[in-house]
């Protein structure tokens, strides 16, 4: 594309990166006054020479000034000259600093507690860098610029050059961040030594940080400047070798998956047992929204079902008494969830978008009001809840204990994406695509959209169920507390963070926003500031999600969006000029 | 919509007509009329949309629906496609009484339409979009396809194979068919809502003013591709357009509506000198 663009003004660019750099520095504000910075400080990242608190101000400051000399499209500027971007990155640096050390200089001199009783003295040793007085506020503001001065100098080397750096960077953060589960496997290998070299104190060693920051620098840079070359020698290979080392591979992952909860140890293979059953969940509301396009925030609902369903059927403490045994009250189950889906599908199927929203949003608290009430307390035990499910048995073995669950969750899991992929690439998934897009048009192409509908509603219910059953015989016990409305946000952000449609998105979504939150038990008091914070900067920087399914990631490409206003303008241009108009 | 009229004096309303369905039914059978449509009349409230009115569509031919805009063109097109039910009167399409029928019904009976603003599905490939226009044709079932059966396989790939002729025989490239739609260019858009709506094999293709935002080069082409269309494929089609030439060159019968009522029918020639239809597009003075 050739369009003409203005030349550079560089007062406008430096005016912009002084605004982005002091919003950066707000941003450290709210981070030190919520809590965040303080809280993290505890953590290591690299063991003695950066801890996560002061990390997250850092990372926040680097953002803003990496991005602040890229000008938005819509300036139509010519690109600015490399002096230019590293200047403005400099000065949305200084802008952040110059923010930050009046921050610290007012939590130092005046006494804020009353208001913000995280502006304590240990909050300014932070952010002063452990120094006193006018030292320390030199050492954050020297902090802020040299973050701006890396940020300016990435932007210096070419793109893919930069690209394996901030890799490489991002590597060690997230090994050093997976520390209670790796060390745990360390640990269950009986690799002290290893675990030794790796992690002290909660965060990795120098050497540890070194060895992985060049192996993925190195990785990365293979990728780039081999990556091409290697792929063809890969795809000249014969079809039968590639078919094997693909069975191989799946081959080893099989393994993998089943020793990976004796490799974990019980705590991580409890939350492994949870992160498969918001997959389950994650694939089954997928199908209602993703697919077909039907926003349900209720689906909580269906989860609360499937647990009391099983509860009653399997229990002997239970109101019916039955204790029958889980393999014979799982299809009972999935019934009765295919029921309830039509039960609740039915009365919105006039509902659309918001409706439909707020519509689901009640059912799902009147279900949990109803199992939490007094009237049918006998039924379902109210606060109380039921008791002793029995874990499933397999023959003599009970499937007890979250080693033994992650099996059959395991296994219901592959169940359910298989399920979830082979509706999608039908007719079936197809027509629900259809829907999404326009429902009146899908209706005069010949699809019954109340069926489709109701379908929707029904497979998802019966997925939300099966993970409700395996939830009840994981804890043993069910009661309507831990059924809220979070759950049902919980899903519905999973599959936004993955990308809507895409079955590996959900699986992704689920152990970032289910698996790290009990990784790092510090997110635990922010984990619905960290929700918030991932969907807004998910909508703004990615709203296709992490892994989208193949389509949609399309959608966003820039080309065609130029293409397409182009055609657009065409339409509008030539439309209303019919040969003979009316008077 | 085509209900903006307001000079309607609210009496003039409810003159309830109902024909007897069988008297459709009689006639189809004795024209041998592919559809036959029998005062048809829609009203939203105090509005007349469509007053009484009569309609054949022969078999195998273009016939072709002309009016100012607000005339009532796309209220009657909506009608016979099940979208809105009729005030009154009687639809038959290939024996059967189609009024107030659902709009996947009447799509499964054989009636494949486009739309005057293109409502393709945007998100979806464009040979998604072609298999989407397959579905009523297709039988395999929600338990079938989530058991990934051999036959369910089968009807897949004759589906894409049948998509990928049509996209040939409205002229798109190979090249597009996994391309979103709504990339595509606009007069491409407007080929594949053709090739959705033919992937379901209809009778009656309803094309709601096919040529609006074209310039005259590609009027023309799309003209021509109609009368192709109905030689090739041996269906009736149902224009709507307000551009009088397209409808000139291809439809054999042009019927006239104005204010919701049928002002004038008959053969190009004949509309073209009719003093009703002259003084409908271009007022009064111009017949005087």
């Amino acid at each position: 594309m050739n369009e003409r663009r203005r030349p550079v003004d560089p007062r406008l660019v430096l005016k912009r990166a002084a605004g982005m750099g002091a919003i950066a520095g707000l941003v450290g504000v709210y981070l030190s006054l919520v809590g965040i910075v303080e809280r993290f400080e505890t953590r290591n990242v690299v063991t003695g020479v950066v801890t996560l608190g002061l990390l997250t101000v850092a990372i926040a400051i680097l953002v803003a000034a990496f991005v602040a000399p890229r000008l938005p499209r819509a300036w139509g500027m010519a690109e600015p000259s490399r002096g230019l971007k590293f200047a403005a990155s400099l000065l949305a640096g200084a802008a952040a600093a110059a923010v930050l050390v009046l921050f610290l200089i007012a939590v130092e001199s005046l006494d804020l507690r009353d208001i913000f009783p995280n502006a304590s003295p240990s909050l300014a040793r932070i952010l002063s860098l452990g120094m006193d007085g006018p030292t320390g506020w030199a050492a954050l503001a020297a902090m802020c610029l040299a973050i701006g001065a890396i940020a300016g100098a990435l932007h210096a080397l070419r793109s893919r050059d930069r690209q394996p750096l901030v890799a490489a960077m991002a590597a060690v953060l997230l090994v050093s961040l997976m520390e209670p589960f790796l060390n745990n496997v360390f640990l269950q290998l009986r690799q002290n030594a290893l675990a030794g070299f790796v992690y002290e104190r909660s965060g990795l060693t120098i050497p540890a940080a070194l060895l992985v920051f060049f192996v993925v620098l190195a990785v990365g840079a293979f990728e780039t400047y081999r990556g091409e070359q290697a792929r063809e020698r890969v795809d000249s290979l014969p079809e039968a070798t590639r078919r094997n080392v693909k069975y191989v591979t799946l081959f080893f992952v099989g393994v993998l998956l089943l020793i990976l909860p004796h490799l974990m140890g019980v705590f991580l293979s409890e939350v492994v047992g949870t992160v498969g059953l918001y997959i389950l969940m994650g694939l089954g509301l997928n199908i209602v929204v993703g697919y077909a396009g039907l926003l349900d925030l209720g689906y909580v609902a269906f989860f609360a079902v499937g647990a009391y369903a099983t509860a009653l059927l399997t229990s002997p403490a239970s109101s019916l008494g039955l204790g029958l045994d889980f393999w014979i009250a799982l299809p009972i189950v999935m019934v009765i969830a295919a029921i309830t889906g039509i039960t609740i599908g039915a009365p919105v199927l006039r509902l659309r978008g918001d409706y439909l929203a707020i519509v689901t949003l009640g059912f799902g608290e009147i279900v949990r009001i109803l199992l939490l009430s007094d009237a049918l307390r006998p039924i379902f035990g109210g606060a109380q809840g039921i008791l002793a499910i029995p874990p499933p048995e397999i023959g003599d073995l009970r499937l007890a204990g979250p080693v033994n669950l992650y099996y059959p969750i395991l296994a219901f899991v592959i169940l359910g994406a298989f399920v979830a992929w082979t509706l999608a690439n039908s007719r079936i998934g197809r027509a629900w695509n259809a829907m999404r897009e326009d429902e009146e048009v899908a209706a005069a192409t010949g699809i019954n959209t109340t069926n489709y509908k109701l379908l929707a509603f029904a497979i998802g219910a019966v997925f939300g169920c099966v993970a409700g059953a395996f939830l009840s015989v994981k804890i043993g016990v069910v009661f309507p507390q831990r059924l809220d409305i979070l759950v049902s946000i919980t899903v519905l952000s999973l599959i936004i963070l993955g990308g809507m449609g895409s079955i590996r998105g959900v699986i992704l979504g689920a152990f970032v926003l289910v698996g790290l939150p009990e990784l790092l038990r510090e997110f635990a008091e922010y984990r619905l500031l960290i929700y918030g914070g991932v969907l807004v900067t998910m909508m703004l920087l990615r709203p296709e999600g992490l892994l989208p399914n193949r389509s949609r990631q399309r959608e966003l490409h820039e080309e065609h969006d130029a293409e397409e206003t182009q055609y657009q303008q065409r339409a509008g241009g030539d439309t209303g000029a019919p040969a003979i108009s009316t008077p | 919509m085509t209900t903006e009229r307001d000079d309607l004096p609210a009496g003039m309303t409810a003159d309830e007509v109902s024909a007897a369905p069988s008297v459709a039914t009689v006639e189809a059978a004795k024209h041998g009329s592919l559809m036959v449509v029998r005062s048809l009349s829609k009203h939203f409230g105090g509005l007349v949309a469509n007053r009484e009115i009569d309609f054949d569509i022969p078999r195998n031919s273009i016939v072709s629906i002309i009016g100012p805009n607000g005339a009532g063109k796309t209220t009657f097109f909506n009608q016979l496609t099940g979208f809105f039910e009729p005030t009154s009167g009687t639809i038959v399409f290939d024996g059967l009484d189609i009024a107030g029928r659902s709009p996947n019904d009447v799509a499964k009976l054989g009636i494949g339409r486009t739309y005057q603003n293109i409502r393709l599905f945007k998100e979806m490939t464009v040979l998604a979009n072609v298999m989407v226009g397959r579905h009523v044709r297709l039988r395999s079932q929600w338990f079938q396809a989530l058991l990934h059966l051999p036959s369910v396989k089968r009807e897949e790939a004759e589906t894409t194979q049948r998509a990928r002729e049509l996209l040939d025989l409205v002229g798109l490239s190979r090249r597009y068919e996994d391309e979103l739609a709504r990339n595509l260019p606009y007069g491409d858009q407007r080929r594949l809502e053709i090739a959705r709506a033919l992937a379901s094999d209809p009778k009656l293709l309803l094309l709601d003013e096919p040529t609006a935002g074209m310039n005259p080069g590609e009027t023309a082409q799309m003209t021509q591709f109609i009368s192709r269309l109905r030689h090739e494929l041996g269906i009736a089609i149902l224009l709507i357009e307000h551009d009088m030439k397209v409808v000139m060159g291809v439809s054999e019968r042009i019927t006239v509506l104005d204010h919701g009522e049928r002002i004038a029918e008959g053969t190009p020639e004949q509309i073209r000198t009719d003093p009703l239809v002259i003084e409908a597009y271009l007022g009064k003075q111009a017949t005087a």
